[in-house]
């Protein structure tokens, strides 16, 4: 009995270290050196890595980045943090695109074992999402914000599920505390947080010992997610002014907001045929949980509103952030799968079609178009342009894009600016030239504050903004003022 | 009633001859009764004054020292949390025994259990304690219980002189001496003792059925190492006041998540008051309690841990009167915090020693979870106060004192450490099933407040009354 006992220890031991160990570090190895090699260009951070510089310098800027934008989402700048402080970049940028990614293979384990799915199984759903990213050829699917949304993603959907199927404690916290650090993704990622924080009490009413708790798993469920939004208000209060800055971009970059706002709530009703059978397999079951069944349902349906959810923000023109939505649907699904009681050899071929599906899948999504010129190009010549001009000269470089810009620049000349507040900058710069570079308004850098401040400054310049030349997709302008008395008695003196 | 009518002359035993502070004459090293030695005086007044002195030359540089030791305190305790609360996840965190696990145990022949109930001016709760006792499931003639009493409690002496004792019930006159705390009187107890294995309750105590059985039962489960079996407190006046509501959400986050977290992690565990079962003889060779500490369970928690024993928890509750007054919370709360720091000193006259008995990991959670406990409680205050004048007047200076780093450590620990303590007593609420109480669980910062001044209190008080035992007022539940 102890030698059963024993060499059941040992085997456990095994597929643990299995699983939870060696598959997800030599699969997130793997797709290092295949995102390496495959994209000399590619970076695993953009702008997570502009935030950082500016956040370890201590800058306003830096603060005002990191929770300014419901766009460039507060937590793959606060993951990457740690791997700036340690490591240089590019360094930094591997070391954090290598993390993310071992926690999306733990939570892949995660989400299979809650079912009792264990060794060679696990193994095989982690090796097929890894096979999926690299077969997709997106770029922005690699990307440490995505890895991570994803990995969130699979953790409150599996969390909701294991709850409705089980009624574990933990599964509640599971799902509440996933639903609540995915706020922190970005708005692409609000509806489907909400959906897996707000299905946790309504899943628990099909039983009637669960039912009256409602508060109860309202409470454990809802509270993480009110509060990380409720932080994000307040820090955006503090840092900003004003508590809803980070959102007020989406009244200015949708067609139709109300509409809008409407549609997006429509991919929640893909989750009630789901809610339903979760209640009716409940109220047959003798103790607490509605099984496997409805647990399989949940994540179906979770996946399909998640793919809605994408459809949405496609429909409304904000396509360039659909791509983590798919992504999130295609994961969820897979892990659905893999959870089924079935022979690893079917699991196996199932999974195979998913890989072999995903390159189709992803085939319509947008992807980022590469820069004409490289950061550094851009940096040096706006620099050589504004010398040439001034030894006076100060270049504000705007937005989000202007952090992502700046990340390997060591100068004093280009200076980053998110809002672009005119009569301020030359307040604090009196005396000197001043400039302002400003970004292509196009994809993700549409929501930038400045363009929803000054909607036409890209084209047309603005008040005291006089266009000088363009830099690839960038354009510099002047800030042109009134020259001062002693400009003016220096002029008129004879030569 | 009627079991208090079964034994007419209940015997009294004297316990002249008994040394209760034997630990602190064999092995004073072990014992509280010189609160701090000298060359731990010598050390705190080291750093006291290379504290002074470095805010005097260096004012900015030490407070950015002393507050990034601070913030990454904060840090590790808010880990430190996060993997208590997951190991309690672990099948091992907790012993259980179902009902019918404990049916197919008959018949069997149960060891002797002796029950120690250290009384002291608690007349009205003598009654409901020995009818509690009574009924518990546990053959009669198997139970030793000894009601511990104060030779100047007239009062109780009266009381128990008028009840009729059931069978196996004998009451222990503890002789007048100095220190007058529960401790002593139970190490008298422990002398008389009879049982293989051996029991404390309060006087209020309620304690389940079955506790006794599933004690032995875990016991006989369990390793040898094993020879404390911790049962789960909690209280069954929750809905009296907001104190109450408090005090039970943190009780619920205690005993049913931290302390069997600790449990499947292999960790030192500060016992709780009561309803910590010991293997008698084991406890008589660590000659018992130490008469002069104040949370002496916490003290016994370390001593098994040096030893190189363990304790487990057990999944059986002991209801409680949660303190309903706001006076005799502080007090209750400035003796814990008190006995925690007399625990640290202790153990910390050695601690190389400490670290080698009990091995690097627990040392560190012995100092987490002794000496951290008090330090957050009296560190807090200072925090608090400097998040709220950043909030309200932003003032230059205070962000000078956060650099980079440290600011982004203490804002994590702010908003998520602060939100994750709160949740774990949500959480504890829910486990209980208490979930009325999950709202007033939100409010928990104001209970944390409270704790911080009964810190400050308790820390004065180990300086100037070390020895002084704050005594819970019970009952007050029935006067409501």
């Amino acid at each position: 009995m102890d030698v059963d006992m024993d060499q059941e220890r040992k085997q456990y031991r095994m597929v643990r270290l299995l699983t939870g160990g060696v598959t997800p570090l030599v699969l997130a190895a793997a797709l290092l050196v295949y995102a390496r090699l495959h994209d000399g260009a590619w970076e695993p951070g953009a702008q997570a890595a502009g935030i950082c510089r500016e956040l370890i310098a201590g800058t306003t800027e830096g603060r005002q980045a990191l929770f300014g934008s419901c766009w460039v989402a507060p937590l793959p700048v606060l993951f990457y943090l740690p791997f700036a402080w340690v490591f240089p970049e590019p360094t930094a940028g591997w070391a954090a695109f290598f993390a993310a990614w071992l926690f999306v293979f733990w939570t892949v384990r995660e989400a299979v074992k809650a079912t009792g799915q264990s060794g060679w199984r696990i193994v095989l759903a982690q090796a097929a999402l890894a096979s999926v990213m690299a077969v997709m050829k997106q770029p922005q699917a690699l990307q440490i914000s995505s890895a991570l949304t994803a990995g969130l993603v699979l953790l409150a959907a599996a969390g909701l599920a294991d709850w409705a199927a089980y009624r574990r404690l933990r599964d509640v916290v599971s799902a509440g505390a996933a639903g609540a650090v995915l706020v922190l993704c970005g708005f692409p990622m609000f509806g489907l947080a909400a959906v897996a924080v707000g299905l946790l009490p309504f899943a628990a009413c099909g039983d009637y010992e669960t039912r009256p708790r409602f508060q109860a798993w309202l409470l454990l469920g809802g509270l993480p997610f009110v509060y990380a939004l409720g932080v994000w208000l307040l820090l955006n209060r503090l840092i900003l002014g004003d508590p809803l800055f980070f959102l007020r971009s989406l009244a200015h970059i949708v067609p139709h907001f109300p509409l809008f706002l409407l549609a997006l709530l429509i991919p929640a009703l893909a989750m009630l045929p789901a809610l339903v059978v979760t209640w009716v397999r409940d109220a047959r079951e003798p103790s607490p949980g509605a099984g496997p069944v409805a647990s399989s349902a949940l994540l179906v349906s979770f996946a399909a509103a998640t793919m809605a959810w994408g459809k949405v923000l496609e429909v409304f023109g904000l396509g360039w952030s659909a791509t983590a939505p798919r992504l999130c649907a295609l994961v969820v699904l897979m892990i659905a799968v893999a959870r089924l009681r079935q022979p690893v050899y079917r699991l196996a071929v199932v999974l195979a079609l998913f890989v072999g599906i995903s390159s189709f899948w992803f085939s319509g999504a947008s992807r980022e178009a590469k820069p004409p010129l490289s950061r550094e190009a851009i940096c040096s010549k706006v620099e050589a342009y504004v010398q040439a001009r001034t030894p006076y000269g100060r270049v504000f470089v705007v937005g989000y894009a202007g952090l992502d810009l700046l990340r390997g620049y060591s100068g004093e000349r280009l200076v980053p600016n998110l809002d672009l507040h005119i009569a301020s900058l030359k307040r604090a710069y009196k005396g000197q030239t001043l400039f302002a570079l400003i970004p292509e308004p196009r994809g993700a850098v549409r929501a930038e504050s400045v363009f929803w401040r000054f909607p036409e400054i890209y084209e047309l310049g603005g008040e005291r903004l006089l266009f000088s030349e363009s830099f690839g997709t960038w354009r510099l302008f002047e800030v042109v003022t009134a020259p001062t008395q002693e400009q003016l008695d220096e002029w008129k003196k004879p030569k | 009633m009627s079991v208090l009518n079964e034994q007419r002359d209940a015997p009294q035993t004297s316990s002249a001859s008994i040394d209760p502070l034997e630990l602190s004459h064999r092995r004073p090293e072990w014992s509280a009764s010189q609160p701090m030695t000298r060359a731990q005086k010598m050390a705190m007044a080291t750093v006291a004054l290379g504290l002074v002195v470095a805010a005097v030359v260096f004012p900015l540089k030490t407070a950015q020292i002393l507050i990034a030791l601070c913030t990454a305190f904060y840090v590790i305790v808010t880990l430190y949390k996060f993997i208590v609360i997951r190991a309690s996840l672990s099948p091992s965190a907790i012993l259980r025994f179902s009902p019918k696990e404990i049916a197919e145990q008959e018949p069997r022949e149960w060891p002797l259990f002796s029950i120690l109930v250290p009384m002291y001016k608690e007349p009205e709760t003598l009654k409901q304690m020995v009818l509690s006792l009574a009924e518990m499931d546990y053959p009669a003639d198997k139970k030793d219980v000894q009601i511990l009493l104060e030779e100047d409690d007239e009062a109780t002496l009266k009381a128990a002189r008028a009840l009729t004792l059931p069978k196996g019930f004998s009451v222990t006159v503890v002789p007048e001496s100095f220190p007058r705390t529960k401790p002593k009187a139970c190490n008298i107890g422990l002398h008389l003792a009879r049982g293989e294995y051996l029991v404390i309750y309060d006087a209020e105590d309620l304690p389940e059925k079955d506790q006794l059985k599933k004690a032995v039962m875990a016991f006989e489960a369990s390793p040898a190492r094993v020879v404390c079996i911790q049962s789960r407190l909690n209280y069954y006046n929750p809905r009296q006041n907001v104190l109450t509501r408090w005090f039970t959400a943190e009780y619920s986050a205690w005993f049913d998540l931290q302390l069997p977290g600790l449990a499947a992690l292999g960790a030192v565990i500060p016992l709780g008051g009561t309803s910590n079962h010991f293997k008698t003889r084991v406890l008589q060779e660590l000659m018992g309690w130490d008469a002069y500490n104040v949370t002496e369970d916490c003290d016994l928690g370390v001593r098994l841990g040096r030893a190189g024993y363990a304790t487990r928890m057990l999944e059986t509750t002991t209801w409680e009167e949660a303190c309903s007054s706001l006076k005799f919370w502080i007090k209750q709360r400035t003796r814990w915090q008190k006995g925690y720091i007399q625990t640290w000193f202790v153990h910390m006259r050695n601690p190389l020693k400490l670290c080698k008995e009990l091995g690097a990991v627990n040392f560190l959670h012995y100092h987490l979870l002794i000496g951290g406990v008090t330090f957050s409680v009296l560190v807090n205050p200072v925090f608090w106060l400097m998040a709220l004048v950043w909030f309200v007047f932003r003032p230059e200076g205070v962000s000078q004192l956060f650099p980079g780093p440290v600011f982004a450590a203490g804002a994590a620990c702010l908003f998520l450490g602060n939100f994750v303590f709160v949740y774990i007593n949500l959480l504890g609420c829910c486990k209980r099933k208490n979930d009325g109480l999950m709202w007033w669980a939100l409010l928990t910062p104001v209970y944390w407040m409270m704790m911080s001044y009964s810190g400050w209190r308790a820390c004065i008080q180990f300086f100037r009354a070390p020895f002084v035992w704050e005594k819970t007022q019970h009952g007050l539940v029935k006067k409501a």
